[in-house]
């Protein structure tokens, strides 16, 4: 074990898989020359050379498409987007051509992509850089949806999507970059589509993920002192989700509560409870419950922000009417 | 070509087809003089008016037809149709009914050349009007930066569906924006298909040599409208009186037959050749099944398909 | 022959268009190649040709309607000539045919309601499994809603709670023939009450009883039609237009001649073996269900059995019927093929033994000895028969001398 920031894990997972396979080459904007905004690419360009470490124009429409022509000719590019919310200029190659390329060839080609993105709020920086839009991709059909809350997962999620024969998007909380977490020595991957339980309980279900597991961590902890006790499942991958994990949960507690930082209306809580209901309609005790980002603009001044997105004191409130207590 | 594109229409018209096709009657020379200058190894991206292109790469008709048929024996088993035909194992990289989305994916084919160090060669097809589009400015502009293996090879004929390119674009010729990149950029006449070739392989050859991209504009004529069965009530007959003058068809016939490389009787055997092989692949497409409707739920992910199509 | 003129494909994802504007009118001349109307489809406007010389005998689709592809927009053809007027919508009869007995009045109104009980699934479910009558609690949930710790103290303070009591209440059902269960069913927003009256009532009570009375087993057996509708359609040329239904009634008037063991009735302790074939005959009306019989259908030619049965659809569509004209089946055949439906489980029309469901025909590919694939036309039949008077094999063999008939159509004639 070591104690590592969790962007330093993610770069020690991206570092391991370049080292592995020479097919892998990453590319975005101010990743070389710089190494990335949040230092994750810091040395690569000195050690893989410029071929495999690729500072691009601003021209996300570009090199995101450049990204598809690569992975049907055999790499496996990494692309970086420098904030999720730029998905609205580069949609285009995400949505239509690498999610349906394998599709629309009745199977012929594989488009091994990760794209990598910053998402959250928290930092103050407005509406066209605080978005969560994990939703937006689940609602792709093609493509894997990948969103980690610790160091250790996201090294070892982040190894797997790479290796995934399929484009993965896998969005990374910006406010949790600087978190120090400990990180398992060695090689080790992590499967997508699992969840993990980070918080046993018998009450209630929370399923939640990214920046939100740990809110949900801290409001299990005050419910706890309160008689409560929920079970926390971070379900890391968005799709394929682990159905069997939320199955399993939701039949030990019979209450549920779905916790995203991302907006409420169409978010990714909206569907996994409309599919709860549907197949655990017997199992439930209450309606299932959402707590999830306000269905508004995300604004700048503090005070504004931090009510727009999910807190643990918004948790703790929601469990005591879930539960009637 | 022309054949395959005439019993596709004819197909259409009957309501065999779903959905719509493009035909590329009229433009081509630009399709088989480009082609020509190409390795088997090398690489295209095709458009959504792509069915030339791609039986120029040596696409099998009767997959061809299968796959606008929607049949199980197409080349992609009915799930692509005429918009996104493809046989990636001839080094076609897929139509595109998205204008100006193969760009960025034909540079990055080029893109993969340079990093494994291959001299495999990616030839870019689109039309006047996905020039401009942004991806072929950002595209051309990363080409040019990186010196990549690609030829840009703009088929203009001067119909974006409707609109006329001289009512949205200021400049007579396209190749002219070939300058803001500092690459070379030239306009062909594109019903001339040794004209094509000659522009074609240099732009080939030094993007082989590893000098970078080209653009090569051919000068087409689409007799038909945007799509089959659009009257293009929105153009002045004497483009079509035009176009006919220019078929690029009657006119090599005639060159040949005037320069003694071919007789009236090699030439006709050709055709009849051609008319025997669309009426096979005709008769392949029609008399092959339609995919079982399970097939719908197959191959959306190479890995874990099951699950993430079930939820 | 009078030509169809139908909508045409016109590219794009053209799905249906609309008529803007007839420029000819009924009874006008027109030459092929002229143009007879104006379609619009997303913002184009095309005109459709004539595709013969002629009259322009009907225009079927008025201007405005929108039309799918292939739909049908009119008719060209001689002067004077019959085209196919699309079936007019069947008139509803004015009562329910006079021999439907009028029934008592129903229950008086029924009891005030119950409170409703809100409960959660899961506490609903729990419930069930330990025995725990919750009707009486009182839900600690929000709104009062019961949920599971509910369940979980009632069923500590009262350790053996009595069975479930909502199996008791529902046994108080109506006595067969006289009135249905009542069960308070809750009213919502919007909802009309009416009684049950009528030809409906006679329906209802007539398949109730038989779904309650009889055991019964449905076998379906797929038919190859190809060469019947071949049949129907070169006698069609030749002048005699006869349905898929009038084949299939002569068929099975024919083979329940050859199978006497189905034209049974069970009448308490004696099985009344039936010697005439008669044939009933299910229509649709919109207030109900009515069965004429064909009487002797066995002794009838095609001819005269297709007269028949259209005759007394006909006259049951206007009300029209005999008492004695929906009496004394021995059989029965129901037909929904042309409501597109693929197959179903008829309830058997007592006294009768057994039950003839017709479908509809679909096209299916077919491996032909050569290996060639071919298009088939096949229709399902469904057999539902009393399984205290027949068995499986008895009704299985019948079902194939009907299939051996209709597949060959001559064979049905001799």
């Amino acid at each position: 074990m070591s104690t590592l920031s969790i962007s330093k894990a993610i770069r020690e997972g991206l570092h391991e898989e370049m080292v592995r396979d020479e097919n892998v080459v990453i590319l975005g904007e101010d990743m070389a020359v710089m190494g990335n905004v949040f230092a994750i690419t810091q040395g690569f360009l000195d050690e893989f050379g410029p071929n495999r470490v690729i500072d691009t124009p601003i021209s996300e429409s570009g090199f995101t498409g450049m990204a598809v022509g690569m992975a049907m000719r055999g790499l496996r590019p990494v692309v970086e987007w420098m904030y999720d919310d730029f998905i609205t200029v580069c949609l285009d190659p995400v949505m239509n051509q690498a999610a349906k390329m394998r599709y629309m060839t009745g199977g012929q080609v594989k488009v091994p992509i990760v794209f990598r993105a910053p998402i959250g709020a928290g930092r103050r920086n407005a509406g066209q850089h605080s978005q969560c839009l994990e939703a937006l991709f689940t609602h792709i059909p093609g493509l894997k949806v990948v969103c980690p809350s610790t160091g250790a997962d996201a090294k070892g999620l982040l190894k797997s999507a790479i290796r995934s024969d399929d484009p993965v998007v896998f969005l990374e909380h910006k406010l949790l970059y600087a978190k120090k977490e400990e990180i398992p020595d060695g090689e080790y991957l992590i499967p997508l589509g699992k969840a993990d339980v980070k918080r046993p309980g018998k009450d209630l279900t929370i399923l939640t993920w990214s920046r939100q597991v740990y809110f949900s961590l801290e409001a299990a902890e005050t419910l706890a002192a309160q008689g409560i006790d929920a079970e926390v499942v971070d379900l890391r991958t968005l799709v394929p989700l682990d159905w069997d994990a939320i199955r399993a949960s939701v039949q030990k507690t019979g209450n549920v509560m779905i916790v995203e930082e991302g907006v409420r209306r169409g978010g990714v809580g909206a569907e996994i409870a409309a599919e709860i209901q549907e197949e655990l309609f017997d199992d439930l005790d209450a309606p299932v419950a959402r707590v999830a980002g306000a269905n508004i603009v995300p604004p700048f001044s503090p005070p504004l922000e931090d009510v727009m997105f999910p807190h643990p004191a918004d948790i703790v409130a929601a469990a005591h009417k879930l539960l009637a207590k | 070509m022309r054949r395959f594109e005439e019993k596709a229409a004819d197909c259409f018209t009957k309501g065999m087809l779903a959905g719509n096709i493009h035909l590329c009657i009229g433009q081509e020379a630009s399709v088989v003089g480009s082609n020509a200058a190409l390795r088997p190894t090398d690489y295209i991206t095709s458009t959504h008016r792509g069915h030339g292109h791609l039986l120029a790469k040596g696409a099998d008709s009767g997959k061809m037809m299968a796959e606008l048929f929607g049949k199980s024996t197409g080349y992609c088993g009915g799930k692509g149709g005429s918009m996104h035909a493809a046989d990636v194992s001839l080094g076609i990289l897929g139509a595109n009914g998205i204008v100006g989305a193969g760009i960025p994916i034909a540079t990055g084919s080029g893109m993969a050349s340079k990093i494994k160090g291959t001299d495999e060669v990616t030839l870019c097809f689109f039309g006047d009007s996905a020039s401009n589009q942004g991806t072929f400015h950002e595209s051309i502009n990363m080409a040019a930066a990186w010196k990549l293996p690609v030829v840009y090879l703009c088929e203009n004929n001067h119909y974006g569906v409707s609109t006329e390119i001289h009512r949205v674009t200021n400049t007579e010729n396209l190749a002219v924006r070939a300058k803001a990149y500092d690459i070379p950029g030239v306009t062909v006449d594109g019903s001339d298909v040794l004209a094509v070739y000659e522009a074609v392989k240099a732009a080939v050859d030094r993007a082989r040599s590893g000098e970078g991209p080209s653009l090569v504009e051919n000068l087409v004529y689409r007799w038909q409208g945007h799509y089959c069965g659009d009257p293009a009530v929105y153009r002045p007959k004497e483009y079509l009186e035009e176009a006919h003058e220019h078929d690029p068809i009657a006119n090599f016939r005639r060159k040949l037959l005037a320069d003694g490389t071919a007789t009236e009787a090699e030439l006709d055997a050709i055709d009849q050749q051609m008319a025997d092989e669309i009426e096979a692949a005709y008769e392949f497409a029609d008399s092959s099944p339609y995919p079982d409707p399970s097939e719908a739920f197959t191959d959306v992910y190479s890995e874990d398909n099951e699950r993430c199509v079930a939820r | 022959m009078a030509t169809e003129i139908k909508m045409p494909q016109l590219g794009l994802t053209m799905e249906e268009g609309t008529v803007e504007r007839w420029l000819k009118a009924e009874g006008d001349t027109v030459k092929a190649g002229e143009p007879l109307l104006e379609i619009t489809t997303d913002k184009l406007t095309n005109e459709v040709e004539a595709e013969a010389d002629g009259v322009l005998l009907k225009i079927v689709a008025p201007e405005g309607t929108d039309v799918p592809v292939q739909g049908l927009l009119g008719y060209i053809g001689q002067p004077g000539e019959q085209v196919g007027a699309p079936a007019a919508a069947p008139t509803a009869p004015a009562a329910a045919p006079a021999a439907a007995p009028a029934p008592a009045p129903a229950a008086e109104a029924a009891p005030a309601r119950d409170k409703k009980i809100r409960i959660s699934p899961l506490a609903r479910k729990i419930a069930r499994q330990m025995g725990v009558d919750y009707t009486a609690l009182t839900g600690t949930g929000p709104n009062g809603r019961i949920i599971k710790r509910d369940i979980l103290a009632a069923a500590e303070s009262a350790p053996k709670a009595a069975p479930a009591p909502a199996a008791q209440k529902s046994a108080a059902a109506a006595p067969s023939g006289t009135a249905f269960p009542v069960k308070d069913l809750e009213l919502m927003e919007g909802d009309t009450v009416e009684k049950l009256t009528g030809m409906r009532r006679v329906v209802a009570q007539r398949m109730y009883t038989s779904a309650v009375e009889i055991p019964t087993v449905t076998q379906t057996v797929k038919v190859d039609v190809t060469a019947l509708l071949a049949f129907r359609k070169e006698l069609k040329e030749a002048g005699h237009a006869f349905s898929v239904n009038d084949f299939v009634l002569k068929a099975v008037a024919k083979a329940l001649r050859k199978h006497p063991e189905i034209l049974v009735s069970l009448d308490g302790e004696q099985i009344i073996r039936r010697a005439h074939v008669n044939l009933g005959m299910a229509v649709a009306l919109d207030s109900g269900l009515i069965v004429p019989v064909i009487r002797d259908a066995d002794l009838l030619s095609l001819e005269a059995l297709s007269a028949k049965a259209r005759d007394l659809a006909e006259r049951a569509r206007s009300n029209q019927l005999g008492a004695d004209e929906y009496k004394g089946s021995t059989f029965t055949v129901s037909n929904l093929g042309m409501f597109g439906v693929e197959s179903f489980t008829p309830i058997i029309n007592q006294p009768d033994a057994a039950i003839l469901g017709v479908n509809c025909t679909e096209d299916e590919l077919v491996m032909e000895a050569d290996g060639t694939i071919a298009k088939h036309q096949v229709m399902r039949i469904s057999l539902t028969f009393d399984h205290r008077l027949l068995d499986g094999a008895a009704a299985a063999k019948f079902e194939m001398t009907i299939r051996e008939l209709l597949e060959h159509p001559m064979d049905i004639l001799l």
